[in-house]
């Protein structure tokens, strides 16, 4: 990995876990506690960043994939695939952290309405994402129906973003991206955006070093493939 | 492992030590179904940022092991 990647991948990582620090300051003694539903809508301060977080990775799959399907750049696939990873690693949070909300403030663990299911829906996407990767004898073509798939998956986050409005929900309208302006108090608000600024400090830190994991095994994949007996040495090589 | 087992424990140590959320809104409607709802939702609340961070740590240290055994290979 170049020393320029992991210097920046440890700046943001610093910078993230210094934020966290003043999150969980602000989650836990700063902010007031919701009136209506208590202590629990603290969940919101990790469950709307990660979802954030989780939107942004899957838009990075699209355009990378886009990008490789146009260039056949090894690199935007890499790049792809290592934001796919934090994507769902983010969306694993927002389906896991919901339910534990849902289950105060709504009184059930989970509602087959459209917002959760197409966060769920995305989530199987993406996790096809991987297998359709693997799932390929030649991997140029696995690559290809994954940048594909990448693409298709990034068109159900605007149908979640507005699924709220369009159609009748248990989810509340939103409370920062509304037409009218934000309408959470000032101090909900700031804590969320030190949340938002957490987490994205956060991925793009393991985005960087994942990156940089992908360059290394292709580096290594090439390395073994000039070996005698190696896979371009057999002429298997993609 | 190891290193994974003590963030756990860290981070584990840190959410139980955190005190009550603070009360900051005047005029609760019921106090007394505010507080039982408030006590489940701390367990909640606690559960999530758990599960939140233990994702997040999972992540970090699966990177870390797999860029060490890429590296290990590399400077074969």
């Amino acid at each position: 990995m170049s020393n320029r990647l992991r210097s920046l991948g440890v700046v943001l990582g610093f910078l993230g876990v210094l934020l966290v620090l003043v999150l969980h300051w602000q989650v836990f003694y700063w902010v007031a506690t919701e009136r209506s539903m208590g202590v629990v809508q603290r969940i919101f301060y990790i469950h709307v960043p990660a979802a954030w977080v989780a939107f942004m990775a899957f838009g990075i799959v699209a355009l990378c994939g886009a990008g490789y399907l146009w260039l056949k750049d090894d690199r935007l696939d890499q790049a792809a695939l290592s934001a796919a990873e934090g994507g769902m690693l983010f969306t694993t949070i927002v389906l896991l952290t919901g339910p534990l909300w849902g289950k105060v403030a709504w009184g059930v663990w989970w509602e087959w309405e459209l917002r959760l299911t197409l966060t769920l829906l995305l989530w199987f996407i993406y996790l096809g994402y991987f297998l359709v990767r693997k799932s390929t004898e030649n991997p140029q073509k696995g690559k290809r129906f994954a940048a594909v798939l990448g693409i298709v998956g990034a068109l159900d986050i605007p149908l979640i973003h507005i699924s709220v409005k369009w159609f009748r929900s248990l989810h509340p309208e939103p409370v920062v991206m509304n037409p009218d302006g934000p309408t959470a108090p000032p101090d909900m608000l700031i804590t969320l955006f030190t949340g938002v600024a957490a987490f994205t400090c956060l991925f793009f830190c393991f985005f960087l070093l994942r990156y940089g994991l992908e360059r290394m095994r292709h580096a290594l994949v090439l390395r073994e493939a000039g070996r005698p007996g190696g896979p371009v040495a057999n002429g298997v090589a993609s | 492992m190891k290193k994974l087992f003590l963030s756990i424990v860290v981070v584990t140590l840190f959410v139980a030590l955190l005190p009550e959320g603070v009360m900051a809104q005047e005029g609760l409607p019921d106090p007394a179904a505010i507080a039982g709802q408030n006590l489940r939702g701390h367990t909640h609340m606690f559960i999530a940022y758990f599960i939140a961070w233990l994702l997040i740590l999972g992540w970090a240290v699966s990177i870390a092991r797999r860029l060490g055994k890429v590296e290990r290979a590399l400077g074969d």
